[in-house]
């Protein structure tokens, strides 16, 4: 095999390595629905920021 | 009684049987997602990543993050994904594509909603010339007023619709909140939770301020009328946002109120021209009538392939779908001509091949009523756990004729018309305001043209425009041997009916009056009361 042959055999191996590597992370993520209990988990958090911004509350 | 030919499915479900499994008490989402088989769960999978890119091209503008720390509903845009999984439970082959394909559109269109709000808005992107170009519409209100407006010039911004009700239908709690806030103000707790929730929201100063005008709409009951007012006093006094009230006739099927309401819609475009500056263009006008004719087209075909034995796009999503493309987009934006398409394909695709829901389909059903089933995935559970088809609801029921679409003098004229005719029979108003003709006569029509045995009629609790009508609903359900389910509820308020005090309704219905066994025992209680 050519110098070049190699190169992009070594490119292509790296593309599909990456792009293997994407779906088994994102795949996990999805299936296990750990997304939603990520944000789940920083829901108080927001709850509290929000509570303490000033408004002005009238009707 | 009336009773409907059982349809078995003679194809076995791909991936697990029952989607019970994924459910979980302890937890506020899912505990994992629906396995429906390689090929429908990688589709699935794929639908998830675009809903991923499209949240995260927003979250990528700065004055985007600054908007989610200053106002509370945006954190109910965390669980975008889990509101998508509400509405796909036992979901496979075209029924899956279908509900993915409106659906997620509805989602980008409010992704993009909210980025215009931002945009204009004076707190987070502050670009005066963009909000002076913008007209704040009430999220009750038609836009076609708006037609004729070119959308680069003139912005319609239905700033309710983000802020309240497509944040509700991701999370269930989000609004309770804002409840809270407008009954320590004095107002009610017996008021529908949307307009009040809308009325707490203004009242917390929680509503982006932009725009040069509004046109507010007397909707389609006393609470909304109340939440309009405290809104208004807000946008005008405060914020020096003129509004215009567009009062829409509410017996619509009286032809002698149509000329009073084609001249309040030449008022609200002349107000719109007052204040943007722009001008009316009739070629922009008669581009989306044509847009809003082929929707109409598209709609009433798919109302009939749920008229035959196999019903393929129904439940939640047709109705959000619905609402979204005919009220808010009124033939505004050519994108919605090719989801129509695409959904109609695929709809005669699912026919064709005879795809069901469910293993099987033991009754059909018009939902009708004042209905919640944005917060809960009560349409699906109900055809997963009993057979029971929600084949329409009575959102979805909307105008049928066409409208004129083609520029001469005369449908100048008549366009004034059409717009008004649309505008009296918008979505809630067409059938909860007009005389019993509306909310009776066209339900009993519904159910013979549809074939349904069964009507299962959402009772809001805080709504009083159908509650004088119970026992005549009854009487003329009994005369057609039309079986009624009543199913109580509060809208967007949790804490008076729980999704599965709301679900054992029909539980009890399907098992003491039907007296039937329900076809997957696993969802006849699902512990997600506490979900969002």
């Amino acid at each position: 095999m050519s110098k070049i042959g190699k190169f992009l055999l070594k490119v292509l191996l790296r593309i599909v390595l990456l792009a293997l590597g994407f779906f088994v992370v994102t795949f996990t993520i999805y299936i296990f629905n750990l997304d939603m209990k990520a944000t789940a988990m920083l829901e108080p958090f927001f709850e509290k920021w929000y509570d303490k911004l000033e408004r002005k509350q009238y009707i | 009684m009336k009773t409907v030919n059982k349809v078995v499915n003679p194809v076995k479900r791909a991936g697990e049987q029952s989607p019970a499994g994924i459910y979980d008490e302890k937890l506020k989402v899912r505990k994992r997602r629906e396995w429906r088989g390689v090929k429908d769960t990688f589709y699935d999978y794929t639908r998830w990543l675009y809903l991923v890119s499209v949240l995260a091209k927003f979250i990528a503008v700065p004055r985007n993050i600054k908007g989610f720390f200053r106002y509370r509903w945006m954190m109910s845009y965390l669980f975008v994904m889990h509101g998508m999984d509400k509405f796909t439970i036992g979901l496979r082959d075209e029924a899956l594509r279908i509900t993915h394909t409106s659906f997620n559109f509805v989602i980008a269109d409010v992704t993009q909603a909210i980025a215009n709000c931002f945009r204009g808005d004076r707190r987070v992107g502050n670009d005066k010339a963009y909000s002076d170009a913008c007209v704040v519409t009430d999220e009750n209100s038609m836009v076609t007023f708006m037609m004729g407006f070119n959308t680069d010039e003139v912005h319609t911004i239905l700033r309710e619709v983000p802020t309240m009700f497509a944040s509700n239908i991701f999370h269930q709690f989000n609004v309770m909140h804002y409840l809270d806030i407008a009954q320590q103000y004095g107002i009610p707790g017996d008021v529908c939770p949307m307009p009040e929730a809308e009325a707490g929201i203004s009242i917390e100063d929680d509503f982006c301020v932009l725009g040069s005008c509004a046109v507010q709409n007397n909707t389609t009951c006393d609470g909304s009328l109340m939440g309009n007012g405290i809104i208004a006093k807000r946008l005008e006094r405060e914020y020096g946002i003129p509004t215009f009230q567009l009062a829409t006739p509410l017996r619509h099927k009286e032809p002698d109120v149509l000329e009073y309401a084609a001249e309040e819609i030449k008022k609200a475009i002349a107000f719109v021209e007052e204040h943007t500056g722009a001008k009316w263009n009739w070629d922009t006008y008669f581009t989306a009538a044509k847009r809003v004719n082929d929707a109409t087209r598209c709609r009433i075909a798919q109302m009939e392939i749920n008229s035959t034995p196999y019903p393929q796009f129904f439940g939640a999503a047709f109705s959000l779908y619905n609402d979204t493309n005919y009220m808010g987009n009124s033939g505004r934006n050519a994108d919605f001509v090719t989801i129509d398409h695409k959904l109609l394909e695929l709809a005669e695709q699912g026919y064709q091949a005879k795809r069901m829901y469910a293993k099987e389909y033991r009754h059909r059903c018009i939902v009708w009523g004042v209905q919640p089933q944005y917060v809960i995935d009560m349409l699906y559970w109900m055809v997963q756990c009993w057979g029971v088809v929600p084949l329409t609801d009575m959102l979805s029921v909307i105008n049928t004729d066409m409208i004129a679409e083609e520029d001469t003098p005369e449908n100048r004229e008549q366009a004034y018309r059409d717009m008004a005719m649309l505008n009296m029979e918008m979505i809630m108003r067409n059938h909860t305001h007009g005389g019993y003709k509306v909310l009776l006569d066209d339900l009993w029509d519904l159910c013979e043209k549809m074939n349904a045995d069964i009507v299962m009629m959402w009772e809001h609790m805080s709504c009083k425009a159908l509650t004088g009508m119970h026992g005549m609903f009854e009487e003329q359900a009994r005369e057609r041997g039309i079986h009624i389910m009543w199913v109580s509820h509060d809208l967007c308020d949790p804490r008076v009916f729980t999704r599965q005090a709301i679900r054992d309704q029909v539980n009890s219905y399907m098992r003491t009056v039907m007296r039937e066994e329900p076809l997957d025992p696993g969802l006849e209680i699902i512990p997600d009361n506490e979900a969002y």
